[in-house]
């Protein structure tokens, strides 16, 4: 049984996680249509900046906020340079686009902090907590707290506010948004800023637990886009089913099936669906888009 | 005389490519060429310039005391972009330079294993920094190797935990990829030999971001010491931070990548007190501090096996070139492998038959973050 609690607690933090990132993929799904493969290297660039502010000798708070609006600024330079040049283009030139950007984004990377990890200190000074037979890592609980946050916030965000209900307007169908005088350009920057710092704060989340290098954003991002897919495409709270899924049974597997096989799990569960549920969990409401 | 124009231009362009054919014929006969495949771009860039650095470290010493034959040795860089066919392309642009008389190849096994048919269709000398025992013993005669291989890993990991610290029941963690494997089978078969066989092996994927099923195996085993062969630096910080939190503090002895420097870095004090082999450490010999000594003063930063091994492979492939009087690479290759005895930076060069130059490991610890010498174990088989 102390198994079992140790095995979900990591389980739940990994999925977190995925969560996070796949949140991301998800609004921009839904604004653009397209799926934006660059959305790991947002994390994998926020942690970084969030590396070199603290060893400026940023304060870490201080250092948090100025990542995540660096990350508000790429979501900006993402969306004028890689989105809107080809948004009358079908969506291939611009997931290829977005590929490309990937590649831009973790090489210069590289060329600028070199191929070594890094090392990002946790918020807390303690790193965990013993509770019972179950040890509890202080960073995987922020991860798991902050992930309850935001699907609240989203909630909030998206059904309650006027800005919100505009964005969603504008995914569902951008015509008739334009139409009823909302500016669909600007709540397409609107996602990508958000998406942003979404990914951002995935990164510099995880950056404490996984460290900080060139291939964190790539390798969260596949089992994210995982997780987008057994969720339901284009539905957050999907993305965060997804997610915590996702985490909890590549856990379970690798420690009663196999270790080695542990990412194949995650990806048998994606075969599973995508043959035999390919809308996903939440899968109902991608259809009333169409 | 009357100049027509295609006279004038045939003339003007020999005048032109005059200075350069004479100055390359002149280059050809006033250097010996030595060519150096070594990642420029690529993840391993980093470790590629400490790789030039030791190699330019030697060249500059073998150049000092007079050269080889009589004349300068030049080193002729070429770019193997951290990957297989990369390292495919530098060699055969090398390659295609008939004045080069040997290269030296990559630290990566995989790498090596790439160019080797090409190296046995070269047909001169390559000195390599791979460690998987098969690239020289798999009749390719051409592959001369300046580090220990995995075999001799295993078995000093086995011999140190066994025989010095007393541990017999061992737990072994491995990534799965084909260095870790092997890693993990050289140790299972050294520990077997020892009467000792693990209690428990244990294989993961490269890039594994938990590693909580890992570690609740090895405490389950009821192992009294671990042996490890990780690849990846960030795997093994993961890793040894969650071993500390789950309460798991038996002895360690891990391949090279526990004294890494850069492991020490990330996974901080849950490596404290850990052991770890490794084919460079500068309190070895007295040849290893001499080298850490001149490195630091050239680079102001400290060395490591990257670069003691191109240091030693110049160092050695210069003094066969001298010892066999002449650039043919038959007698290069017998010189080098009768090159018995020979104090380097990463440890005794006596070379075997399969152009195996080392043949132990040194065992380091980890105090408190500084990784400091603990003992040198050679085997004479």
């Amino acid at each position: 049984m102390d198994l079992v609690l140790q095995l979900l607690f990591t389980g739940i933090g990994i999925g977190a996680v995925y969560a996070l990132v796949a949140l991301g993929f998800v609004l921009i799904f839904r604004a653009t249509n397209v799926v934006n493969f660059a959305q790991g290297e947002f994390s994998m660039v926020a942690a970084y900046l969030m590396v070199v502010c603290v060893e400026l000798g940023l304060p870490y708070w201080l250092s948090f906020v100025i990542a995540l609006a660096g990350m508000a600024l790429l979501g900006v330079i993402f969306n004028l340079g890689v989105y809107y040049p080809l948004r009358h283009r079908t969506y291939l030139p611009v997931i290829i686009a977005t590929i490309g950007a990937s590649i831009l984004l973790s090489n210069s990377v590289l060329a600028i902090y070199g191929p070594q990890p890094q090392v990002l200190q946790g918020w807390f000074e303690t790193p965990g907590i013993q509770l019972g037979p179950v040890y509890l890592d202080s960073q995987y609980l922020l991860i798991i707290g902050v992930t309850i946050l935001l699907v609240l916030f989203n909630f909030w965000f998206f059904e309650k506010t006027l800005l919100g209900k505009k964005l969603q307007a504008t995914s569902q169908d951008k015509e008739m948004a334009s139409l009823l005088g909302i500016s669909v350009s600007t709540m397409i920057m609107i996602t990508f800023i958000y998406s942003a710092v979404l990914g951002g704060l995935a990164g510099i989340l995880v950056a404490p637990v996984l460290f900080v290098s060139i291939q964190m954003g790539s390798t969260i991002a596949l089992k994210a886009f995982a997780a987008t897919i057994i969720g339901g495409f284009g539905d957050v709270a999907g993305a965060i089913v997804g997610g915590l899924a996702l985490g909890v049974i590549e856990t379970f597997g690798a420690a009663y099936i196999s270790v080695p096989y542990k990412d194949g799990f995650a990806f048998l569960v994606l075969i599973a669906f995508l043959v035999f549920r390919p809308q996903g969990i939440f899968g109902e409401r991608v259809a009333e888009k169409a | 005389m009357k100049l027509t124009r295609r006279e004038f231009s045939a003339g003007l362009a020999a005048g032109l490519a005059a200075p350069a054919l004479m100055r390359s014929a002149w280059a050809q006969g006033a250097t010996i060429k030595i060519g150096m495949c070594v990642p420029v771009t690529g993840p391993a860039a980093e470790q590629g310039l400490w790789a030039q650095n030791g190699a330019k470290l030697a060249l500059a010493a073998v150049n000092k005391a007079g050269g080889v034959l009589g004349k300068q040795v030049e080193l002729v860089i070429e770019d193997d972009q951290t990957t297989n066919p990369g390292i495919v392309l530098a060699f055969s642009k090398l390659a295609a330079q008939s004045d080069i008389v040997a290269f030296l190849g990559s630290i990566r096994s995989t790498q090596v294993q790439a160019m080797a048919p090409d190296v046995i269709k070269v047909g001169k000398p390559v000195m390599i920094g791979g460690t998987n025992p098969d690239l020289t013993h798999s009749g390719n005669p051409w592959l001369f190797r300046f580090r220990p291989n995995d075999n001799y890993s295993g078995r000093v990991i086995a011999d140190f935990g066994v025989n010095t610290l007393g541990k017999k029941k061992w737990a072994i963690v491995h990534s799965t990829d084909a260095f870790g494997t092997a890693g993990g089978k050289a140790l299972t078969e050294a520990l077997t030999k020892l009467g000792a066989p693990p209690v428990l092996d244990q294989g993961y994927a490269n890039q594994s971001q938990d590693f909580t099923p890992v570690v609740l195996a090895v405490k389950q085993s009821g192992a009294d010491v671990l042996g490890t062969y990780f690849t990846f630096e960030n795997d093994l910080g993961i890793f040894a931070r969650q071993l500390r939190q789950l309460g798991v503090n038996i002895p360690w002895v891990g391949s090279p990548s526990v004294v890494a420097v850069s492991s020490t870095k990330l996974a901080g004090p849950a490596l404290f007190g850990t052991y770890g082999v490794a084919d460079f450490a500068e309190d070895s010999s007295d040849t290893a501090k001499a080298f850490g000594k001149a490195y630091r003063d050239a680079y102001k930063t400290a060395p490591d096996n990257q670069s003691a091994w191109p240091y030693d492979a110049i160092t050695i492939l210069s003094a066969a070139i001298n010892k066999a009087g002449s650039t043919d690479p038959t007698k290069i290759r017998e010189a080098i492998l009768a090159t018995q005895k020979f104090a380097g930076a990463e440890g005794e060069y006596n070379f075997d038959k399969n152009g195996d130059g080392l043949h132990g490991y040194n065992v380091v610890k980890n105090d408190k973050g500084k990784i400091v010498y603990d003992k040198h174990i050679d085997f004479n088989d």
